[in-house]
């Protein structure tokens, strides 16, 4: 037999008079903490706060203290002369794949001196793969964790709750929006604790375009980084618009979001490790092998011309319409399998600072990786399809206007 | 034998998880960190049982995806016994979708979880009591720390479909 509603309630009103008692409740030092944090007077500039730290000490330890001091003396000092040497076949086509593309000079062949520029998947592959994305990830997940398990999360979704609202979404949006900082894999499968199908669509589409993962903000931070904050803001900015218009055209319903806000607990040193290790491995098993991969194409598709002669053919479209020089159409391009290698390749050319950010804005927002692809499909064709067509809009809208901006300003 | 962990949203199911099964479960401090359902294996007793974190919902009505997942879960497994985990300062409700998984007729375990938070907060429940009236095994625990988990899997094995009738009886009727 099944009970209604209302019987269902009596029976556990009765239930727990006969078995719970509620002694007097006194405030403790945490509920004082969780107050503090939730209440927008004191809890808006404690999470500008707590984002800042995030921030400086992702930088300075992935960016300054791995992989500058670090992995580059490491990679460009011994490994990459060691395999420049060791490799048979200097100039091979194998070779020009795997070790370095280097470059024709006078009509020889002559070998890349870093590992940023050498582009072969043993080099260049390796060495963003391990000196550059490896420590942003580490110290990116380390520090969610943390976050995650005190239980500053939901507080974070209650003070932005408002704000994501004006976009179809609501506070418990953040979530999958921060673990997309990460890795947009795991972004979109956090998109299930969203109530409609609706904000699932609005969501996943704003993951894949507008949320840099952990391995292209390491990279933007090692070669861009005085450009950094600007390319981040442009991003938000296009997050927050886009998912107007999106929540402005979309169908459907966007319900207010109930939410527990749990109290805070003091984080086990076992479940963080456990839980950081379990994200690392899922990234190198899951996301790496699309990475490396990508590497020996885009490396075969420039050997083979097709980079070249793609990016001539829509160069105009670069130069007119987005107002970046013609020289950055073939990374751009590129940029469809290779994101982070395209940044590094971009910040050898030479343009204006405002090209540059418009530029690897575009990188950016394009295409998302095969792996977060890979994740869309899972969650539905259609929304995959229509994620696709507002990437198409969105990238031609959106790099379109940043060019406008800088017309308007006068420095495009 | 199949056991299916269920409950609200961040009452410690996953950790439950990792610790029965030693597997690696994301475990956070938020609701919804679990979206899709996990299976693992442990041993009881010399018997292979296979144990499947579940997303959390709060009732057997779906409001999202994740609930979606965690309802079609129960329906489909039809022989599997539930460890229903409670936030036992939240008492209440937590009881609401365990009754509405045993009027399913499914066995039940309920865990009261959280413990530690309940007794700071100067909640006492009356466990025993709490195991009469239900007439399942009802077992404290805090999972984080692992208190009340050997009991808790020692108890699964007398778990038995319970009549909602014999519970309103005992509890006094519902007049």
């Amino acid at each position: 037999m099944t009970l209604g509603l209302e019987e269902r309630w009596t029976l556990i009103d009765r239930i727990s008079k006969a078995t719970v008692t509620f002694g007097k409740y006194e405030h403790t030092l945490k509920d004082a903490i969780g107050e503090l944090t939730v209440k927008p007077l004191t809890g808006i500039p404690v999470a500008i706060a707590i984002l800042y730290g995030f921030w400086s000490v992702f930088g300075s330890f992935a960016g300054t203290l791995c992989t500058d001091g670090f992995f580059v003396k490491l990679f460009d000092g011994y490994w990459l002369p060691w395999i420049q040497e060791a490799f048979p076949g200097q100039g091979d086509l194998l070779y020009r794949i795997l070790v370095d593309a280097g470059g024709i000079d006078s009509g020889e062949f002559v070998l890349s001196d870093n590992c940023f520029e050498a582009f072969g998947a043993l080099t260049s592959g390796l060495f963003v793969a391990i000196g550059v994305v490896l420590p942003a990830i580490v110290i990116f997940y380390l520090m969610l964790a943390l976050l995650e398990d005190v239980g500053y999360m939901p507080r974070l979704a209650v003070l932005i709750d408002t704000m994501l609202h004006k976009i179809g979404l609501h506070g418990y949006a953040i979530v999958p929006t921060i673990l997309s900082l990460g890795c947009n894999v795991p972004g979109v499968a956090a998109t299930r604790i969203l109530e409609t199908k609706k904000q699932r669509f609005i969501m996943m589409t704003l993951l894949a375009i507008f949320i840099p993962c952990g391995a292209q903000i390491g990279i933007m931070e090692k070669v861009v980084p005085d450009l950094l904050g600007w390319i981040l803001l442009y991003l938000l900015i296009g997050y927050f618009i886009f998912g107007y218009i999106l929540n402005k055209i979309v169908p459907g319903r966007a319900p207010e979001f109930l939410i527990d806000v749990p109290p805070y607990r003091r984080p086990l040193l076992g479940n963080i490790a456990k839980k950081v290790g379990g994200r690392i491995r899922g990234f190198f098993t899951v996301a790496l092998p699309f990475v490396m991969l990508g590497c020996a194409i885009v490396s075969v598709l420039y050997l083979l011309g097709v980079i070249q002669f793609l990016g001539d053919l829509l160069a105009p479209i670069f130069v007119n319409w987005f107002g970046v020089p013609a020289e950055t159409a073939g990374p751009l391009v590129a940029a469809f399998l290779r994101k982070d290698l395209a940044v590094a390749q971009l910040s050898v050319i030479e343009m204006t600072e405002y090209q540059m950010i418009t530029a690897v804005v575009l990188v950016s927002i394009y295409f998302p990786c095969v792996a977060t692809f890979a994740m869309m499909l899972k969650e539905g064709w259609k929304e995959l399809l229509g994620a696709l067509a507002a990437l198409v809009v969105v990238v031609f809208a959106y790099g379109g206007l940043i060019h406008l901006i800088g017309i308007l300003l006068g420095v495009a | 034998m199949k056991v299916l962990l269920m409950g609200h949203p961040n009452v410690g199911k996953s950790v439950f998880f990792n610790r029965l099964t030693g597997a690696n479960v994301t475990e956070s401090n938020y609701p919804g960190t679990t979206v899709d359902y996990t299976k693992g294996w442990m041993k009881i007793e010399g018997e292979d049982v296979e144990l499947v974190d579940v997303p959390g919902t709060f009732s057997l009505d779906p409001k999202d995806k994740a609930e979606d997942v965690a309802v079609a879960m129960l329906h489909e497994t039809k022989d599997a016994k539930v460890i229903t985990v409670i936030d036992a300062s939240k008492i209440e409700r937590g009881l609401y979708l365990a009754l509405e998984i045993i009027e399913e007729g499914y066995p039940v375990v309920i865990a009261l979880n959280m413990w530690d938070v309940a007794w700071d907060k100067n909640i006492r429940i009356d466990a025993r009591n709490l195991e009469k009236i239900l007439g399942v095994p009802v077992v404290p625990t805090t999972a984080i720390s692992g208190e009340g988990i050997k009991e808790l899997v020692s108890r699964l094995k007398s778990a038995k479909p319970v009549e909602v009738d014999d519970i309103i009886a005992n509890a006094g009727g519902l007049t």
